[in-house]
């Protein structure tokens, strides 16, 4: 009769003895497993990529002669275009350094850009996140910034061997500071719970009472070198409308971020040539 | 054997669904449609196996979850031995020969891990109305999904046992 009682408990008394053990375990035994289940992991995730690599040069291999020079044309045509562009940006930038020199400005931050290609992408109600194909083996440092054609993709918060993780901008989690292309008062951005319906939106907090904008012709959101992380200009999204914050005394609103955030498949991570500082950073 | 080789085997298909969840979820991105197909995973085990032998299966589960996913660390494996202990105090209720009752115990399993994963990260969003959308749509769309995942996920544990030769009856189960 007692074994039967204490084979009835057994699993409730396990329990209570792992609960009890796992509250004991320090956290940096709990680190040790993460990053060793997460580290076993990540080669099946880079496999997938590398394979989905293969499937696209297959696919493209598939091409008949004609296009492939189509494309070639093309790619000159575009390459021409670009190195115009590559020579007026180093004209500015000299101008730039030449104005900054004489007007003793301080120095700005440099970066240099790591691309990576996507390798995972979990979006839901309770975090937005991608994992990207480049971690310690490329020096990516966690809270580096992350961007792509469309402007700010998010932010490096965890980084393994092989892999990243990224929190995107239309996370709950993330916030940053901005403000309006053209106006360098500093605003704050934060990302929001997404409907999934519709495009991804955040919202803008700490706008100035005499910032106006419309449906019809909404302001830029831009990044803002005041955070440390981002470069400056850079576009987060666009704001249709702005009413008067709970204080009375800001403006917030709704920022409409660009739809492709959720299916990226190549993104720009930002390292700065100075390591970064994240006490100074508003994480 | 300490621990029932079925049990590695449970864990494998465990870690094959977990992938396959992920890897959908990564192409259903654009849609912001989330497949949340953690139930099937904790029902075999506790059915199925001695007491030793879920809890590895049921621990080594969970910190893989864990370690894959951004929740707090521990999260789902405290969830799935929680879960699993209640389980295991009635589980000659259940009949593992057929699919019905572990199916049941599959959506349970799954809208408790929801339930875990809302209340430790998602309870300064609950103010949000958005939040609630589209954790309705999550939770519709896996819970449908699951009504065809989790009867082909139990046959194929059923179908690694036979392959491998091993029991494919439950242990320790009253016999008339």
């Amino acid at each position: 009769m007692a074994k039967l009682r204490l084979d009835k408990i057994k699993p409730l008394v396990a329990l209570g003895v792992f609960l009890l053990a796992w509250w004991i375990v320090p956290t940096a035994t709990k680190s040790i497993f993460r990053v060793s289940f997460d580290e076993f992991q990540a080669p099946a995730w880079i496999t997938v990529s590398f394979l989905d690599d293969l499937e696209g040069f297959w696919a493209r291999r598939s091409h008949s002669k004609l296009e492939l020079i189509e494309a070639g044309r093309e790619l000159a045509r575009a390459k021409s275009m670009y190195q115009f562009s590559a020579q007026r940006t180093e004209t500015l930038e000299a101008e730039i350094e030449r104005l900054e020199s004489i007007l003793n400005l301080p120095s700005r931050r440099e970066f240099r850009y790591e691309v990576a290609r996507v390798v995972r992408r979990d979006l839901n109600a309770w975090w937005q996140q991608i994992v990207i194909r480049k971690g310690r083996d490329f020096d990516i440092p966690e809270g580096a910034a992350v961007v792509f054609a469309g402007g700010v993709v998010g932010r490096v918060v965890e980084v393994n061997a092989f892999t990243s993780r990224v929190e995107l901008v239309t996370s709950p989690n993330f916030r940053m500071a901005a403000n309006f292309q053209g106006d360098e008062r500093p605003v704050v951005y934060r990302g929001v719970p997404q409907t999934g319906f519709g495009q991804p939106i955040g919202s803008v907090a700490d706008a100035p009472q005499d910032i106006n904008t419309t449906e019809r012709n909404p302001l830029k959101l831009v990044s803002t070198r005041l955070g440390g992380t981002f470069p400056p200009g850079l576009l987060i999204g666009r704001v249709p409308w702005l009413e008067p914050g709970s204080t009375g005394i800001f403006q917030s609103g709704e920022v409409e971020l660009d739809p492709q955030l959720l299916s990226l498949y190549e993104v720009a991570v930002l390292i700065p040539l100075q390591p970064i500082q994240l006490e100074d950073d508003d994480r | 054997m300490i621990v029932d080789p079925r049990a590695i085997l449970m864990f494998g298909a465990n870690v094959l669904l977990f992938y396959l969840m992920l890897l959908v979820n990564s192409g259903l991105a654009a849609w912001s449609i989330y497949l949340f197909l953690l139930g099937p995973m904790l029902v075999l085990p506790v059915i199925y196996l001695r007491h030793s032998s879920y809890f590895v299966c049921t621990l080594a589960t969970g910190l893989w979850v864990d370690a894959a996913l951004p929740a707090t660390f521990g999260l789902f494996t405290l969830g799935f031995l929680v879960a699993g202990a209640f389980i295991f105090q009635i589980r000659f209720r259940f009949r593992a020969e057929h699919n019905y009752h572990l199916i049941l115990l599959a959506h349970a399993v799954n809208f408790f891990c929801i339930l875990l994963v809302t209340l430790f990260m998602g309870l300064s969003f609950l103010a949000n109305g958005g939040f609630w959308m589209q954790l309705a749509v999550t939770i519709l769309t896996s819970h449908l999904v699951l009504l065809l995942v989790a009867p082909w996920f139990f046959n194929l544990q059923r179908l690694l046992f036979s392959l491998c030769r091993l029991d494919s009856e439950p242990d320790e189960f009253p016999t008339l």
